[in-house]
This record gives structure tokens, C-alpha cells and sequence, in this order.
């Protein structure tokens, strides 16, 4: 089937994306930069869930996907792919979307495996996540129980054209539709849900900022967010000055 | 991270902290967190934290027919797939009252001991990485998709296999099967002094994991702690000889043991439980083309099997230790209860907290690879 | 081994001097005791004492919903004669509370600890009965039987809409296989 045609029949509710800024020029290093990224993808390897057990393979020489330029990479402050492998369970999911956030943008997120599409096997489960693009924005799902090797490199092959193509823009829309994301996120963890990144910020920085991105739960986190406080006796024998800092 | 957490606290003058080795972390195996309280770099308490793989499997498996959890069930252990199956089917015979013909039953066994000689490839490569070298890793998963491949052959997949049944297995093996995985024996033999140059001879290796994490006998049947990590104590005990299943007992093999009780011994045990599954595997495949016959009993329809009300307890050795499925029935055509014990519940958890009591930060990550603690069987 | 048969019977005629015991061998290296819940302590520790079964296998819980008793059985076994011992006791279902084994046997916290949030039963004297598995669960104890994962779970999440072209079409024309 061709790319058009796969695109088409997965329904991802992803807005089309749109160059930041206004400068003419603004497209071609667009262009540019996006080549250039898709050569070069970190890959956050969060061993989710059970189709962890096919990325060493993957990794590794036999199927060898860093001659695609992909590479492991521990932390997400480096990283650009999120790769949820497997089944999320609701504690594993605040993990996961506290490491989304806190990965720079432009950033991709490939949900291995049936259960991130809609339950997989675990469908009748209490502890895990049906849909997982409803949490965040998930760019390309990789389909199987488990799927081979071969697949998941298939698969990032095809998140790489999508990046050089301009297409993989997820990320934008996690910040121009927050509120919609925060919500659902808010209906399973509780109205006190809130995440130390603070994305209305980042997306009036990014020039991502829309109609969704404030709503209703996204003033619930003014109201249930803390100030912080200075302590009120001597940290480690410092001794407070004047005016009482 | 939490605003909260950011407040200041004054800590008392005994320079103790605590720090949340949490689940997104490659010092940890799989999906699971510590915290732990340290002084400097000697850790002073550790507790550990599940539930990251929770998928509420005893629940799931009381809603579904017999048979339709056979699908569920190699999912519990992502490593070592194959000993889940068997131990599920296992209990289920027991109850039914099935009997397992011979050539299923010899079937089984080279269907573990092969699960076991993956499971242990990919322990050495994890562990290796604990200690910074990573070649062990590439090396060990490579060999083990060999081994993958094989059981891509009679099973139809690389790691969940679904392959056993309440009453044998699913189908016989393809023709030149027994060739294919006499030779990939013979290769893997030859690649052990590959392995001992790099790894089990390694000064680096012997240096770093000997004296870490040890246990001695009294402690290890204090905490529950069974399988290779038992054995590394001293004691011979091994579910395939004291309470023999499938045609274990009609099989030659040694229980390797080591004396120590600490990361070296537990390693070298499983390096010699390799070489014991290697031959026990060159037993079954030159038994196999003998023993003829059907490789499944015949069942009633799985739609409306109603097995016999009671409950059964089976027990398999399974790569990392003694695993056993209680498993009861109320005469229905769905489980009332399972209840799965898993080697991991005792050696992630007591086992893991008390070892890294004293023990210094960078040793963590080698204590909990080296006692082989799978997640996934602590959560279901 | 004759030794072992010598041990087990020596066990089985001990037992019977138990109060409302039923001792039943199930197979070669199985047995199965049926013991009041007050002479459990007292049970374990004969085993573990004078006859070896030092390993504590685990302990299982079975919720009977229909007689109100939750079921507790404790798989004992012993290394020299490979049996296994399974204590069967029932407590009552209302307020699930229960003695705990820790000081018999060190294992039993991790089970204790398990039953106690899976299903809800309190175990006194164990050393832990915090949430370990369901730390971020403030639902019903979710292995009773009275606990409808499919309902929770209907109610709670969402599922994915998909409906493709093809699909469609294939649904226009009275649904069946593509070549």
C-alpha cells in the first residue's frame, strides 16, 4: 500500500503542521533541518511493557537499526523518540507522560505493539490504557504481539520519511490542543494531576499556542498548583539576613 | 519533581538521602523502581516499588475459557515465555486428569531447556552491561536469536510461542528439525570458550562481582530464594530432580552449584546450567525420532470444556527459580482461581532489599541483573 | 525412598491427633490438609519444625463469594522429601483479618502483603501491609468476586475509532473476505 494510503486509513487526530514564524525563508531550512533530523533520531528506551524484549534484537547486529541512525540514549533531555513498547499501565502512564514532557521538541512518540492501539490483549484490564493517543500525541503505531524486529525498524523507517516530510507534528499538537489532552489525562489520574513542565508557557514560546491550549483543566492546575515557600528556620546553618531571605 | 518537593527541608547532620532509582532507568531490569536510602555511597535501606507492569493477569484469566489462556499466560514472564505455558498446562492436566502423551511430553522438555538457554544469553548480556561492557550483549542476544529463529520454526513465533495445550502440544515438529537443532547445539558449545575469554574469565568480570551481594545458605532459605541463585549457596536443590515433572527423571543431567553466594557465583552457576541444558537437549534429540505417537490427547470442544472442581499446584524450574501455579477450578468452563508464584516475587523484592542493605550504589544494579529479577512476575 | 514414605507417614499419623483435620494425598509428591484457622500457627510450625518443610511455596487466597469465606492455603514443602503440603483454612469473608506467618516464615510478607491488596483480608503481625502493586489504585480490592473488570473498564477508558475506506466498503458490500 502506498504512504498516502496508510495515512489515510489510520484516523490520528493530528492538525497538519505549520511552519513557525513567518519569514519566506522559514520552509527551507524547515526542509533542512527536518533531513537532517530524521538521520540522526535518539531513542528513548523506556522498556515499558513487554515488547522491550524485541528491541535488543533490534538494536543490536543482526537487525542493525543504527546504521539508520538510531541510537539508544538513557535520558530524555537527549532524546527524540519516545518508544512506548507495549502495554502502559495506568502507573507506568504518569511516568511516561512526565517523560514526554520533559524531552525537547520536536519530538516523536511510536506506539509498539496492539495494546497502545486499543487494548491488545489486555483489553478487559482495570490497570491498563486503552487508547493511548488520547494521553499524547502518538506519531506512528507499530502493529503485533510482538512485532519482529524487522517491523519496528520497518516501521521507524517510515516515522523517518514522515519527519522528512514535514508530517511528524505531534508534538505541535500536544500544545495546541493541551486542554483536550490534559483533560483526559485529569479523568483518569484525578483533578490534582499536574506535571512540573509548564507547557502553556512553552507553547506561547514556541508560537504553538491556540484555542485548545487553555480550557477548563487547564485552570484547574492554577487552582491546585503550590507556591513554593521558603523554609522558616536555617538551612544548613545559613543565617538569614534582613529581609528574612 | 513534584512543586512540593521543591521546598527545602533541613536534613538532620547524618548526611543520609534518598534517591529513586525509578523505572526509566537502564541499571534497572525492566520496569520497576527502588528507593533507596544512602549515606555517601553506602546504601542504608532500600524498598522496592511495582506495579509499573500491573496488568491484573489472575483477573483477566478468571474471565476467559481454559483454553484461551493459554494465550495469556507466556506473557507473564517476558524472558522465558515457554516455562509459563508448561506450568499453566501442567496444572490444568492435573486437575482434568489428562494425560500427556510421551512424545508431547519430550517435546516440552526440549521446549524449556531451549527457553532456559535463551533466558540465560540474555543474562549475561544484561549483566555484562551492568559493569560497563556491552559486546556481551550484542553476543549474547545474536546467539540467542538463533535459538528464536528454532522456535520460530516448530512454533510459529520468536517469543510467544502458544505452543502447549491442556494435554500436549500443539503439533509435531517440522522434518530435519532434530538436524537443525543438533547443529545450533553444537554451535553454541563452541562458542562457551568465545564467552569465558570475554566474560567468565574476565579479571575486570571476577573482580567486580566477586564478594557483591553475598548470601549465604541460612539467608537464602530464610528469604524463599530458590533456582540458580540457591544453587550459587551451596545447596543442590533443583524442582527437576526433587519433585521431577514430564520425563525429567528419565534424563541425565548434573545440578551445578558454587560456593560463595555472591554475583560471581550466581553467574557462573547459570553459565554451567547452559552447558547442562545443552546437553540435556543432545539426550532429547536423540531420543525424539524413537518415541512416536500423538503429540496431543484428544480434548472436548475448548468451547465447552468444563473441568473437573478442585485445585492443583504445579511446579516447573524455570530459568530464574521455582515457579508454580495454584490453580483451582469450581467444574466450569473458566478458572476460579490462578494464582501464580513466580521466582521473582521473592528474589526482586526481600531478596533484593536486603542485599543492597550495606552494599555501595554502583553494585545496585548488579545485584538486582545477577539475582535475575524479572518484573513482570512480580506484578502480573 | 523409604525414608521419605517413613517421614510422611510418621506426619500423617501426627496429624491426626490435630483437632477437625483432613489430610488427603493427592499424588506422588502432594497432600492436601483441611485444618480449623486457629490451629494453623500451630500446624506450620510442627511442619517447620520437626519435619523439615521449611520453604514457604505461597500463600493463596480464593474468594467462595457464594459461601462468604475467603480460602487461605499455605504450600509448605520440604527440601529432603520433595512433598509438598498444602494447608487449606477458611476465614470468614466479612471482616477478612487474619494472623500473619512472618515470624515462621520470612516469604509469607510478600504474599501477605499481596493478598492484603489484591483482596482486601488484613493480616496482623505482618511486618508490611502498605500497597505495593496498587499504590495509585483507590478502587474496590480488584480480585473479588463482586469487582467487574470489563464493567470498570467500559466506564473508565475509550477506545479507538477506526473506520477506513476500505473497511467501509467492505461493510457497503455486505462484509467478506478481500482478495
Amino acid at each position: 500500500m502506498a504512504d498516502k494510503d496508510k495515512d489515510k486509513a489510520i484516523d490520528i487526530p493530528v492538525t497538519a503542521g505549520q511552519p513557525a514564524g513567518g519569514s519566506p525563508y522559514a520552509g527551507v531550512f524547515d526542509r533542512l533541518f527536518d533531513f537532517c533530523r530524521a538521520r540522526s533520531l535518539f531513542l528513548l528506551h523506556y522498556c515499558t511493557g513487554c515488547g522491550a524484549i524485541e528491541l535488543p534484537p533490534a538494536m543490536t547486529s543482526r537487525y542493525d537499526m543504527e546504521r539508520l541512525g538510531i541510537q539508544p540514549m538513557a535520558t530524555p533531555r537527549q532524546a527524540d523518540i519516545l518508544l512506548v513498547t507495549g502495554y502502559v499501565a495506568t502507573k507506568t502512564l504518569k511516568r511516561i507522560l512526565l517523560t514526554y514532557e520533559q524531552m525537547p521538541a520536536p519530538r516523536y512518540v511510536i506506539g509498539i505493539c496492539s495494546c497502545t492501539v486499543n487494548g491488545g490483549m489486555y483489553w478487559q484490564s482495570y490497570a491498563t490504557v486503552k487508547k493511548l493517543n488520547e494521553y499524547l500525541p502518538v506519531d506512528m503505531y507499530i502493529a503485533g504481539c510482538m512485532p519482529r524486529p524487522e517491523a519496528v525498524i520497518a516501521g521507524l523507517q517510515q516515522l523517518m520519511d514522515k519527519i522528512e516530510a514535514g508530517r511528524a507534528n505531534g508534538w505541535q499538537d500536544y500544545y495546541r490542543r493541551y486542554d483536550a489532552y490534559l483533560g483526559k489525562q485529569q479523568a483518569l489520574f484525578g483533578p490534582r494531576w499536574q506535571t512540573p513542565t509548564d507547557i502553556v508557557a512553552e507553547a506561547r514560546r514556541f508560537e504553538l499556542f491556540g484555542p485548545g491550549t487553555l480550557g477548563a483543566h487547564t485552570s484547574l492546575l492554577d487552582q491546585y498548583q503550590q507556591p513554593l515557600e521558603l523554609p522558616s528556620e536555617p538551612v544548613f546553618g545559613r543565617q538569614k539576613d534582613e529581609s528574612g531571605r | 519533581m513534584r512543586p512540593e518537593n521543591y521546598q527545602a527541608v533541613s536534613h538532620p547532620p547524618s548526611h543520609e538521602y534518598e534517591l529513586n532509582i525509578g523505572p526509566n532507568h537502564p541499571g534497572i531490569e525492566g520496569n520497576y523502581a527502588l528507593r533507596l536510602t544512602l549515606e555517601g555511597d553506602i546504601v542504608v535501606a532500600a524498598r522496592a516499588d511495582a506495579g509499573y507492569l500491573h496488568r491484573g493477569f489472575e483477573k483477566l484469566m478468571e474471565g476467559r475459557l481454559w483454553m484461551q489462556n493459554i494465550a495469556l499466560v507466556p506473557r507473564i514472564c517476558v524472558p522465558d515465555p515457554a516455562h509459563m505455558e508448561i506450568c499453566y498446562a501442567l496444572g490444568v492436566e492435573m486437575l482434568g486428569g489428562l494425560e500427556v502423551p510421551a512424545r508431547a511430553q519430550w517435546i516440552r522438555v526440549m521446549q524449556l531447556e531451549l527457553s532456559r538457554i535463551t533466558a540465560h544469553l540474555f543474562y549475561f548480556g544484561g549483566v555484562a552491561a551492568t559493569m560497563g561492557m556491552y559486546s556481551n550483549m550484542f553476543w549474547g542476544v545474536a546467539d540467542r536469536d538463533l535459538v528464536l529463529d528454532l522456535f520460530e520454526e516448530f512454533t510459529g513465533g520468536r517469543v510467544y510461542s502458544m505452543f502447549n495445550v491442556p494435554g500436549g502440544v500443539r503439533r509435531d515438529l517440522p522434518d530435519g528439525f532434530l538436524g537443525k537443532l543438533k547443529a545450533l547445539l553444537d554451535y553454541l558449545e563452541s562458542r562457551l570458550e568465545d564467552y569465558d575469554n570475554l566474560f567468565f574469565s574476565n579479571y575486570v568480570v571476577v573482580h567486580r562481582s566477586r564478594g557483591t551481594g553475598p548470601m549465604n545458605r541460612q539467608q537464602a532459605l530464610e528469604w524463599g530464594v530458590t533456582g540458580p541463585n540457591l544453587r550459587a549457596t551451596g545447596l543442590a536443590f533443583d524442582v527437576r530432580r526433587d519433585d521431577p515433572y514430564l520425563v525429567y527423571d528419565q534424563i541425565e543431567f548434573d545440578i551445578p552449584t558454587e560456593e560463595a553466594g555472591d554475583a560471581l557465583a550466581r553467574i557462573l552457576v547459570r553459565r554451567r546450567e547452559l552447558q547442562e541444558s545443552i546437553r540435556i537437549l543432545r539426550q532429547v534429540a536423540e531420543q525424539l525420532p524413537y518415541i512416536k505417537g500423538p503429540v496431543r490427547c484428544p480434548l472436548p470442544n475448548p468451547l465447552a470444556w468444563n473441568v473437573p472442581a478442585g485445585d492443583s499446584y504445579a511446579r516447573v524450574e524455570s530459568s530464574k527459580g521455582e515457579l508454580a501455579y495454584y490453580t483451582v477450578s469450581n467444574g466450569g468452563d473458566k478458572p476460579w482461581r490462578v494464582h501464580i508464584r513466580g521466582p521473582s516475587q521473592m528474589h526482586a523484592v526481600q531478596v533484593l532489599e536486603n542485599l543492597s542493605v550495606g552494599s555501595r550504589i554502583e553494585d545496585i544494579a548488579q545485584i538486582m541483573f545477577t539475582l535475575d529479577a524479572c518484573p513482570p512476575e512480580v506484578d502480573r | 525412598m523409604e525414608e521419605s514414605k517413613e517421614l510422611t507417614g510418621w506426619l500423617e499419623r501426627v496429624l491426626e491427633e490435630f483437632h477437625g483435620v483432613k489430610v488427603q494425598r493427592k499424588a506422588a509428591r502432594r497432600m492436601r490438609i483441611d485444618i480449623d484457622a486457629d490451629a494453623l500457627p500451630a500446624l506450620l510450625e510442627l511442619l517447620q519444625g520437626r519435619a523439615g518443610y521449611v520453604h514457604l511455596s505461597a500463600i493463596s487466597c480464593v474468594d467462595w463469594i457464594d459461601d462468604g469465606q475467603f480460602e487461605l492455603v499455605y504450600h509448605v514443602l520440604s527440601y529432603e522429601t520433595g512433598t509438598l503440603v498444602s494447608a487449606h483454612i477458611r476465614i470468614a469473608r466479612d471482616p477478612g483479618v487474619y494472623l500473619s506467618v512472618y515470624d515462621l516464615y520470612p516469604p509469607a510478607a510478600f504474599f501477605e502483603r499481596d493478598i492484603h491488596e489484591m483482596f482486601g483480608v488484613y493480616f496482623e503481625g505482618s511486618p508490611d501491609m502498605e500497597k505495593f502493586i496498587l499504590t495509585e489504585w483507590d478502587g474496590p480490592p480488584p480480585m473479588r468476586k463482586e469487582f467487574d473488570t470489563r464493567a470498570y473498564v467500559h466506564a473508565t477508558f475509550d477506545w479507538q475509532q477506526y473506520d477506513p475506506e476500505w473497511l467501509r466498503e467492505i461493510r457497503a458490500r455486505g462484509g467478506g473476505i478481500v482478495e
